[in-house]
């Protein structure tokens, strides 16, 4: 839609700073949106992404499958950092390979927007010394896994070791529930069903790890995501809520609940981008009402909570 | 709760505000605000709420006469539905009728109550239907006479879900769910009569190939995911002329539906026939012929 231009920039860069200084922080009155938000809104707040992904989809030519497109895209609607995997991750062997082109684009062309992380596949062999090619090579602070594309569930025997020593090593750990709709898979492909009951015990385990779970909707009556709110820490992005004001009824904030299926501070900004639109996930903060506090949280600060700005 | 209150400002983020989203004149062909829930009316006016937040101009109601699992039953609501139609008419809400294909005559007899003698505007197949007939069975021939003669708009759910042994698009479909290659073949035999390809096929891709060569065939995207690019590919090879806009809600978000026509690089007065204009167009007649007040 829109760009913004330089006289906008400037007034909302005005505006964050006015914010900053205002005692009580973000806290304040709604204002139509017909009209500019007022001072110390989380108008000019910037977004994080956490969920991206660089290069090709394997079934179709994306819109903004192109490094600098997206990283434009991206920086269009004020998302001022993203962390980006790779679709090469979902089908490839040599995972080295994709990890290290991931982090040459990310340096490359991600306009110093892009935060790359990498990618383990359970099935394939000696997947450890890819975790520490990861950090210790690639300098990423992730890592990101993609069950049911990558053959294995998340009951595979490995599972817990790696949620332990992502763990150790300070990593965050990313879990992609879903990438496309079952009902539209190209007809050649079996993308297995991903449950989340073998990870819950893994984390049970390890208290100390940071798991987000990515494109994840839970079960029709939501029990695993009740479990995995009461006895983990993970969290989650947005891309995957659906309905009606859908980020609200998560977090208890729609009109008429009294209580949400996920605390604020769990939920994450993440588009899946640039599979959905961009805008979709940017709506969704628009069509829940979410006051000042709540945004502030989902764009931005819960992500800084699990990974610092650099 | 305030619907038109909001702490974050749309244009600082390269999105529309509301009062430009009002603008735009969005009419969500495609609201199932009275679906599948033991309250339909309460659900009705919460979903209301998100309508007037997102700045929704109109929306056609599915879930009429009826529901699409049982089209040809009334439920406990009907009355109240009715009434809803008529006293907010001028509020921005429609409705249009499933029918039951399996049933012609009795398909008949509800589009007599409810769209010749009553507040409606329109037909939906819906996705599937005792006999297992699609839409271009020659059971439909009746219904789609009368609905020409009502001008009534033709709304047919399609999907071309994965299925089968082996695999293929279209194989899962349940009995009766109609393709958008069923609407192309129905779209032949009635090359004057405009229909909506609902859901885009779900697959999109493959939806726009089917109906491509069928001019009176208008394509609807609600009801899947947001695929970016899925709209400029649609306009690309149908025209904008040839797509309308639906929520889906509330099922669906009102962020996902829009979010893929703003993710499309169109002009604004393309964007503005995909949003509403188009199924203005559509509906003119039998709003005309209603005495219903319609600006195009």
């Amino acid at each position: 839609m829109k760009h913004i231009d330089r006289r906008s920039f400037l007034k909302n860069s005005l505006l964050t700073t006015a914010a900053l200084s205002l005692p009580g922080g973000l806290a304040v009155t709604p204002a139509a949106a017909a009209s500019a938000a007022p001072a110390g809104s989380a108008q000019a707040t910037g977004l994080v992404d956490t969920n991206v992904n660089l290069f090709s989809w394997p079934f179709r030519k994306l819109k903004y499958s192109d490094t600098k497109s997206l990283v434009a895209k991206l920086k269009k609607h004020r998302v001022v950092e993203a962390w980006a995997g790779s679709f090469e991750a979902l089908l490839h062997k040599d995972m080295d390979g994709v990890n290290a082109r991931l982090a040459a684009e990310c340096r490359t062309n991600g306009g110093g927007l892009l935060i790359p992380f990498g990618s383990v596949n359970l099935a394939w062999p000696d997947w450890e010394e890819d975790v520490r090619r990861c950090q210790e090579v690639h300098k990423m602070p992730g890592i990101r896994i993609y069950p049911g594309y990558q053959p294995f569930d998340l009951d595979h025997p490995d599972m817990e070791r790696l949620v332990r020593m992502t763990a150790e090593r300070g990593l965050i750990l990313q879990v992609v529930f879903g990438m496309e709709d079952p009902r539209v898979h190209h007809p050649q492909i079996t993308v297995g069903r991903v449950s989340s009951a073998p990870l819950i015990a893994a984390l049970k385990n390890t208290p100390n790890a940071r798991v987000q779970l990515l494109h994840f909707s839970g079960s029709v009556r939501g029990e695993d995501l009740n479990q995995l709110m009461k006895e983990t820490s993970a969290v989650m992005d947005i891309s995957r809520l659906e309905g009606n004001g859908a980020v609200g009824r998560m977090i208890g904030s729609a009109p008429g609940m009294t209580a949400g299926r996920a605390p604020v501070e769990r939920v994450l900004f993440g588009s899946h981008a640039p599979y959905f639109p961009l805008e979709t996930a940017i709506l969704k903060l628009i069509e829940s009402p979410l006051d000042a506090k709540q945004l502030q949280a989902i764009m931005q600060g819960n992500a800084r909570r699990l990974l610092p700005r650099a | 709760m305030d619907a038109r209150k909001f702490y974050l400002n749309p244009s600082a983020y390269g999105m529309p505000t509301r009062d430009e989203l009002v603008a735009m004149r969005i009419w969500d062909s495609h609201y199932h605000g009275f679906q599948s829930s033991p309250q339909p009316i309460k659900q009705h006016q919460e979903t209301m709420y998100y309508v007037e937040r997102m700045g929704i101009e109109r929306v056609i109601a599915f879930d009429v006469g009826g529901t699409w699992q049982r089209p040809l039953v009334d439920t406990d609501f009907e009355t109240q539905k009715w009434e809803i139609l008529v006293k907010d008419q001028d509020r921005g809400v429609s409705g249009i009728i499933p029918i039951e294909p399996s049933y012609p005559e009795k398909s008949l007899a509800k589009m007599e109550k409810w769209i010749r003698h009553g507040p409606c505007i329109g037909i939906k197949y819906s996705g599937g239907n005792e006999a297992g007939v699609s839409c271009n069975h020659p059971n439909n021939d009746p219904i789609i006479k009368l609905a020409v003669e009502l001008n009534a708009v033709i709304y047919i759910h399609t999907w071309l879900k994965v299925g089968g042994t082996p695999p293929r698009s279209g194989g899962g479909n349940s009995p009766g769910e109609s393709s958008p290659m069923d609407v192309a073949r129905l779209a032949q035999r009635y090359p004057g009569v405009s229909l909506i390809c609902g859901h885009s096929g779900g697959d999109w891709e493959l939806g726009v190939r089917a109906i491509r060569p069928f001019k009176n065939v208008v394509l609807e995207f609600a009801g899947s995911d947001p695929h970016s690019g899925a709209v400029d590919h649609a306009v690309r090879e149908l025209g904008a002329d040839r797509i309308v806009w639906g929520g889906h809600g509330p099922s669906r978000s009102f962020a996902t539906e829009l979010g893929k026509v703003l993710d499309a690089d169109l002009t604004n007065a393309d964007r503005m026939k995909i949003f509403g204009g188009n199924y203005r167009r559509l509906a003119a007649p039998i709003f005309r012929k209603k005495g219903l007040k319609i600006v195009l």
